[in-house]
């Protein structure tokens, strides 16, 4: 654990420099069953500290895996080091960040170390019951967490202590299809916190791992889908992939100032009057985001930032700088994964908000399409380009549920996309354990309900 | 002494108090130094300062792995007890096991020192240039760093590799820009380890830079064909890891899925290909030195003249299998060049496409795959006809390599990958 003492080391910034001091530990756990046998089983950790400075406009940084008072002199040293030769051979006429009034903003949860052997006898318990399903010619259990702690010191923003721990199981499982090749599908099942806290009973899985396998089982008999522009259901779990790749991406204002696509559509509209999309900081309706951030790694106070509401392109998501340059209030949106790594601007729990539809009246108003549920991975291009992988869909005909469809790929533009969109289901739901890739990982959360819509599927 | 002696030295007892019967251990210091690039100006400049620790420890047959950088005593005490504690929790399995002795060697390569004022002055000649030759062009990220790493692998079998690296990284992120038009993005990465050449004539820079800037006039393809795919270097990069995964990878042939379990001594691919791992090519700036199990890595051939030679197996995976293992468990991917440029190869294709980099799906467990071909040209009569934009290729990895119909004589050296240009018949090519 991190010593909270470390938010004390103001004393140690320099007049005329707007410094971040930051004090950060990852922790990572991974038990891999395949088949049965441990493959995998690891346990790892990095801890550091690191500086931020910014000076006349230009900024250094610098990190080292050692955390005391004396590493963060040799930190805070080295950065300004950097932000100097910046400012001499390389200045930038830029404003001085506003200031953010301080406050001291503290974590609500502890990190809890679970033992390695508890972790293995939990994957050895959800491989039995996977093992006991009709079909399968192999499959592969594996339990992976990662915890980050942090202690943020400003000289002219917000102080704190931050902790977003998640845990996962993930199942997969693989069977032969009708012409011997194999079919795979895999779904992950945690969230926020610690093993005891998600997985103190874990029967309360084993309805979501027959429905995965349900879908396995009708995959053996898939189908390839048909390539062109189709109108589809998509699942809440495509939604969140699809806020988070086609739009978020798009809205970071890193990439709206190096052109992207929605830096010419603010105020615009850029979707159906239906789809409003939110990156949220901690609250979503009352109750806790799957993964909560109370204080960036700027000392910036996490609030939500609304991208879409009702159509129409509102904001984007910014760290300090960018914040100014826009001319707005920074909502929290500057993180960092490791010690050494700096803050860029990251999305946080992005979501389609849902709407009132009913999910079996949008999947019954389809004569020729398709039912999308399962995704791997995505990817957006700042010209709004997105694509993402389809691991489990059905066909629909005649607003019935066909035969199932193997793996393909979606793809479109996210702005001309959800123009068509013109039914919304009115259930929310949210995947965690992705990382997003920006340089550096990050944990993300990812919402939406279902939506109906046209886009491009490939195939043959 | 060096730390990572004395870090080594210490763990060493430290494992020995609490029961440890075998290990390896590798310590690794860095020190990196990267400027940042945004959107025209220099936005940061980073220094990094790491120490990491990698275990691998054995109780009997019983292994755990344990990594940190608290190199403190109270740390390293930490580490040791949390590497014991993974392998004391783990279950016996043969399998688990070192390799034999390989004798100690001290290498060392590349700059120790960092020249930063040169690589400032390099990459602001870099960005001036492009500003200059092609000013279509919007550099949105650039980052150019210098690394200098130390790393000391021991292991209980008398193993030791002392070994000592200094290199430079490029990358580069643009889009072409021309009023409220904008391209896909598009990337170029390599390493080097001299600073007197200028960055812009490295690696395939240039070809991407003019490829990005013709896909300012992009246009959607009416319909689907079925033609030749030529991949360019960074989409063949991915095609092939994906061939890895899916026939010749640990996973597969352990839980017996692959469809080539069976198929070593066999043709499984077009006889103009030959697939390598080849760390020791002097044009590999980051080459393995040694396997996750301790050999000392070798250039391996998977692939020789279409016939699968061997699987990409690790150490756990041969045991486990009593398959051979493959002294390589890195990422310096080489194919073996062909005898055209790739001007002829373009010449020889009917209707087909260039695809500059690939964003899909991760292919199926039977090789299909479906995805967007990004920064591509339609190819028609043996001419570039026209960049394209929203157009999906599909196929099958194992068949689009049994059907080749080119490789190029030029290579891409980025100091990671050493590969050509490959024209591949049998795909399907669709646009909205």
């Amino acid at each position: 654990m991190l010593e909270g003492s470390f938010i004390d080391l103001s004393r140690l910034f320099r007049d005329g420099e707007q410094t971040v001091l930051r004090a950060n530990e990852l922790r990572t756990r991974r038990v891999v069953l395949l088949n049965g046998e441990l493959i995998q089983n690891q346990r790892s950790g990095s801890r550091g500290v690191s500086a931020l400075v910014c000076r006349n406009g230009s900024r250094g940084f610098a990190s080292t895996g050692s955390v005391s008072a004396g590493e963060a002199e040799r930190v805070l040293r080295s950065a300004a080091e950097n932000a100097a030769f910046l400012s001499r051979n390389a200045p930038r006429d830029l404003p001085k960040l506003p200031a953010c009034p301080k406050r001291r903003i503290d974590a609500k949860r502890e990190i809890i170390d679970t033992p390695q052997r508890t972790l293995i006898d939990g994957v050895r318990a959800l491989d039995a019951f996977v093992a006991g399903l009709p079909g399968l010619v192999s499959r592969r259990v594996f339990y992976y967490e990662d915890s980050q702690e942090k202690w943020i010191c400003t000289s002219d923003a917000c102080d704190g202590h931050v902790t977003i721990p998640r845990c996962y199981f993930y199942v997969e499982m693989n069977a032969e299809a009708k012409d011997g090749s194999t079919v795979s599908i895999m779904q992950a099942y945690g969230g926020l916190g610690g093993f005891t806290e998600q997985f103190a009973d874990l029967s309360r899985l084993y309805d979501g791992i027959r429905t995965q396998h349900g879908w396995l089982m009708d995959k053996r008999e898939g189908v390839y889908a048909q390539a062109g522009l189709k109108t589809v259901v998509m699942g809440g779990d495509l939604t969140g992939m699809l806020a988070h790749e086609a739009v978020g991406h798009t809205t970071e204002a890193d990439l709206v100032l190096g052109g992207s696509v929605a830096g010419t559509n603010l105020n615009k509209p850029v979707a159906s009057p239906l789809i409003s999309l939110v990156d949220y900081a901690h609250t979503v309706s009352g109750g806790e985001a799957p993964l909560p951030l109370l204080l960036d790694d700027e000392g910036i106070p996490a609030e939500d930032a609304w991208i879409i509401r009702d159509g129409i392109l509102t904001g984007y998501m910014n760290n300090r700088e960018s914040a100014a340059r826009f001319g707005v209030t920074p909502a929290g949106n500057a993180r960092a994964w490791d010690y050494s790594d700096e803050p860029l601007v990251r999305m946080r729990n992005t979501a389609i908000l849902p709407g009132r539809d009913k999910l079996s009246d949008m999947i019954a108003s389809l004569d020729d399409g398709y039912y999308l549920l399962v995704t791997g991975n995505g990817q957006a291009d700042a010209t709004g380009e997105f694509m993402f992988g389809i691991n489990m869909g059905y066909e629909v005909k005649n607003g019935k549920l066909g035969r199932a469809i193997l793996d393909t790929t979606v793809s479109g533009v996210a702005f001309e996309m959800l123009k068509t969109v013109d039914m919304v289901s009115d259930e929310l739901v949210w995947t965690s354990n992705g990382f997003c890739g920006k340089k550096q990982p990050m944990p993300v959360g990812c919402g939406g309900p279902a939506l109906r819509c046209r886009m491009t599927i490939g195939g043959r | 002494m060096s730390k990572r002696n004395d870090i080594t030295r210490r763990l060493g007892e430290l494992l020995a108090e609490r029961g440890a019967d075998r290990y390896s251990c590798e310590v690794s210091e860095e020190e990196t130094h990267e400027f940042n690039v945004e959107n025209g100006g220099f936005s940061l400049l980073r220094t990094v300062f790491s120490t990491d620790v990698s275990l691998r420890v054995f109780l009997g047959r019983k292994m755990g792995k344990a990594g940190g950088n608290d190199v403190s005593e109270d740390g390293l005490a930490s580490l040791a007890d949390s590497a014991i504690a993974t392998a004391a929790s783990a279950e016996e399995d043969p399998a688990w096991d070192l390799a034999p002795d390989q004798g100690r060697e001290t290498v060392s390569r590349g700059p120790m020192t960092p020249d930063m004022d040169g690589l400032f002055t390099r990459t602001t000649e870099l960005l001036d240039t492009i500003a200059r030759d092609y000013p279509e062009i919007a550099v949105t990220r650039c980052m150019t760093k210098y690394t200098r790493g130390h790393s000391l692998y021991t292991n209980t079998n008398g193993t030791m590799l002392d070994e000592s690296r200094g290199l430079y990284d490029i990358m580069l992120e643009f889009a072409g820009r021309a009023g409220e038009k904008t391209t896909s993005l598009n990337y170029v990465y390599f390493l080097t380890d001299r600073l007197d050449v200028p960055f812009i004539g490295q690696s395939d820079l240039r070809q991407n830079l003019e490829n990005t800037r013709g896909s300012l006039r992009a246009e959607n393809l009416p319909g689907k064909f079925e033609g030749t795919a030529i991949l360019m270097p960074e989409c063949l990069e991915s095609f092939l890891w994906s061939l890895i995964s899916i026939y010749a990878s640990d996973q597969v042939i352990m839980d017996g899925t692959s469809p080539w379990l069976d198929r070593v001594g066999e043709q499984v691919a077009h006889e103009a290909l030959t697939l390598s791992l080849t760390p020791s090519d002097p044009r590999i700036m980051d080459g393995e030195r040694h396997t996750a199990g301790g050999f000392w890595s070798e250039d391996c051939t998977l692939i020789e003249k279409g016939v699968l030679k061997a699987h990409m197996l690790s150490l756990y995976a041969a045991n486990k299998t009593g398959r051979p293992v493959m002294k390589n468990t890195g990422f310096s991917l080489a194919v073996t060049p062909g005898e055209k440029s790739l001007d002829d190869m373009i010449r020889g294709v009917k209707k087909g496409i260039l695809v500059g980099y690939f964003s899909g799906g991760e292919p199926a467990s039977n090789g299909e795959f479906s995805g967007i071909a990004k920064n591509s040209f339609l190819i028609e009569d043996g001419r570039l006809a026209g960049a394209l934009s929203e157009t999906m290729i599909n196929g099958n990895l194992e068949k689009v390599f049994r059907h080749i119909a080119g490789i190029s004589r030029e290579v891409r050296a980025n100091g990671q990958t050493l590969l050509p240009w490959v024209a591949v018949d049998g795909v399907v090519i669709s646009g909205k």
